[in-house]
């Protein structure tokens, strides 16, 4: 069974279980919180795919994420920038995410440091640089137009029961980042080579690919995705908060993981991502219907992890004996 | 004669030469902070401060060599030292009475159950990696979220502290004037050297490290030796939180979230090979007091604690990039010299 197919079940199971406790579950209103508290992660899940497909891992891109959003709006307010416009500060953090995964990208392809050390170092710095030299504040007075993007919606209304229902307008331009990183991961010579590249470093190689170019490309695409998921995270909470997203990649990398792709590089699906990541947000949104205390939220993580690495190790062992049995049989019929 | 001679030679420290740079480099670093910081840095009270605060980084750092040493990782080391050190917590507060009395049998019991605790702990990533062959990064990161999302659970994310007295002299008292978690750390350096520089498990393990399939093909029970590595680690991950938790006074499920950084970082200045195969637990032991002479020597300067951390990660590219332009120097002279010949 595809690793699709079974997070599908899962969901449906995990929904069906919820909502015989609670009917509250199935409502617009609950299905709209679960996607708006997916998007930033959906963002960093996209780009954590990219990394993990070509064999490698990325443990900074919350912190690029923090550091591109945070640093934006304080050049925002220290160039007094016009605080009108929400084009500048989304382009002005996309372009310092772009710039961390440069720096990521130089200590990757062009030191062949070992990725994660690679990244548990540039996240040490990039945190460590963001808190002493660019500010330790936290920030409420974010630019007004990313204040008032945090409720740009778009579709609003009282429901029967009287609660808000609510669909932010991101919906549509994260629908369109998610197709169009699926196409470059699908259609485009870069997509295929990060693929390749996850194969085996040396294949890729000899078919006359660029190593070091293809690794340069991933992390600065991996860095401007942080960069962009970092803004509209600063954007949805209204405020800029330094200290924020550090730690949470282990979320992220569970929910690209759950969605089948796989660590040790060479395949992932942008479609499992995104399933992987709405139900990561369901059962933690969703843990306290069941009657369990939220608390337990980052166990339920660990545990699904668990499950699903463990789940995924047991048919990647059968398929491998299947396989060796079925050559072994060819031998049997050639002999 | 001169056979003696370079048996002895080959096993002083003084043989490897990495270790030998890190001496100078401890010498240095010694010498740059007294220099600056003469009064507050060159003064018996902080080198007693060291000596505390050293045991714990060392102990987890040597746990992560023992995984790196086979190619592997393990990141749940701080995940697993709090949640033995919650469990012994536990266990001391239920059984002390109001005035803090508690009897000494049952200090070794919660001290038991914790490093139990560890163990079985450190057999999940034993079960996952060697086992299921999951990649040691992910099995380990998929238990340190599980292990710390108990820990929060249990806990409410709240930590206990309060512990008895009794428990609390262990890791704040001296044994002959060097404080107890020093000497202690030295016993577990000392006993993890003897394990992996003169055991048969040592030996597998570089084995390992240096050539998985070789020593696959070799059958020497490479799975076998894979979990050990874990299991250890679990053990001594378990040792670091008592320690923690006794020179503290307390247990919580985030405490030391820094030390995953600091330890890979300890372990990679320490001479360690992330790739596996290399290491020396003098390596560790010297790194860590590198950068504890560090962190006391920035707290003494004033800068804030956050340019520390900016440091440690910038060590640790700069180290890894030392390390990769090195290889590649020796490498391409190597090839010149078989082409010459």
């Amino acid at each position: 069974m595809r690793n699709e197919t079974v997070l599908i079940l899962a969901i449906v199971i995990f929904s069906l279980v919820i909502g015989s406790k609670s009917p509250e579950f199935f409502t617009l209103a609950n299905l709209f919180d679960i996607l708006r508290s997916s998007f930033v992660q959906l963002l960093f899940a996209l780009g954590v795919l990219i990394v993990i497909i070509s064999g490698g891992i990325d443990v900074s891109f919350p912190i690029v994420g923090i550091f591109a959003g945070y640093t934006a709006v304080v050049i925002m307010q220290k160039f007094e920038l016009d605080g009108e416009s929400l084009l500048i500060p989304i382009v002005l953090a996309i372009v310092i995410g772009t710039l961390l995964g440069g720096v990521n990208a130089i200590a990757i392809a062009g030191f062949g440091i070992p990725t994660l050390i690679a990244t548990l170092g540039t996240a040490g710095i990039f945190r460590g640089l963001m808190l002493t030299l660019i500010g330790s504040s936290f920030i409420s007075d974010i630019p007004i137009a990313l204040d008032q993007f945090s409720t740009a919606d778009l579709v609003k209304f009282e429901s029967a029961a009287g609660t808000l229902v609510r669909l932010h307008v991101l919906v549509i331009p994260i629908t369109i980042i998610t197709i169009l990183i699926s196409l470059i991961l699908s259609r485009t010579l870069f997509g295929r080579s990060v693929y390749a590249l996850g194969g085996g470093v040396e294949p890729t190689r000899r078919l006359g690919i660029s190593v070091k170019g293809t690794q340069t490309k991933i992390y600065l695409l991996a860095g401007a995705l942080s960069g962009l998921a970092g803004i509209l995270y600063v954007s949805l909470q209204r405020k800029a908060n330094p200290y924020d997203l550090a730690g949470s990649e282990l979320d992220i990398i569970a929910a690209v993981v759950l969605g089948g792709a796989s660590i040790m590089g060479g395949y992932g699906t942008v479609f499992g991502t995104v399933l992987g990541v709405l139900f990561i947000n369901l059962i933690k949104n969703n843990l306290v219907l069941l009657g369990v205390s939220s608390s337990w939220q980052r166990a339920a993580v660990g545990a699904l992890l668990v499950i699903g690495i463990t789940l995924q190790a047991i048919s990647e062992s059968r398929r491998n004996k299947r396989r060796r049995a079925l050559s072994e049989g060819e031998v049997d019929s050639n002999e | 004669m001169s056979e003696l001679r370079n048996r002895f030679a080959s096993s002083t420290l003084l043989s490897d030469r990495k270790v030998t740079q890190l001496m100078g480099f401890t010498l240095l670093v010694l010498l740059i902070f007294s220099y600056f910081s003469s009064d507050i840095f060159f003064t018996p009270e902080n080198f007693t401060s060291m000596a505390f605060q050293i045991p714990e980084v060392a102990i987890l750092s040597i746990a992560v060599m023992l995984s790196m040493l086979t190619g592997g990782i393990d990141l749940s080391i701080v995940a697993t030292s709090n949640l033995a050190a919650l469990l012994a917590a536990y266990i001391l507060t239920k059984h002390m009475s109001e005035d803090g009395e508690i009897t000494n049998l049952w200090i070794l019991m919660a001290c038991l159950a914790g490093i139990l605790l560890g163990l079985i702990c450190g057999g999940i990533n034993a079960l996952l990696i060697a086992v299921l062959n999951i990649t040691p990064i992910l099995a380990t990161l998929a238990t340190l979220t599980l292990f710390n999302g108990i820990a929060i659970g249990l806990t409410n994310g709240v930590s206990i502290s309060g512990l008895p007295e009794q428990f609390a002299r262990i890791g704040n008292g001296t044994f002959f004037g060097v404080p107890t978690p020093f000497v202690l750390m030295v016993l577990i350096a000392l006993l993890v050297a003897l394990i992996i520089n003169r055991s048969s498990l040592g030996l597998k393990i570089f084995l390992i490290g240096t050539n998985r399939k070789a020593a696959q093909y070799s059958v020497m029970g490479d799975k076998r030796v894979i979990a050990w590595t874990y299991v250890i680690s679990g053990l001594l991950s378990s040792l670091a939180g008592l320690i923690i938790a006794s020179r503290m006074s307390a247990a919580s499920p985030d405490f030391g979230n820094s030390y995953i950084l600091l330890a890979i970082v300890v372990v990679v200045l320490g001479g360690v090979n992330p790739m596996g195969g290399f290491g020396t637990v003098t390596g560790v032991v010297l790194a860590t007091i590198v950068l504890q002479m560090v962190a006391s020597g920035f707290n003494a300067l004033r800068f804030n604690q956050f340019f520390y951390l900016a440091a440690q990660g910038g060590v640790l590219v700069l180290v890894m990039i030392f390390n990769v332009v090195l290889e590649n120097r020796r490498r391409s002279k190597s090839i010149n010299k078989s082409l010459e010949s």
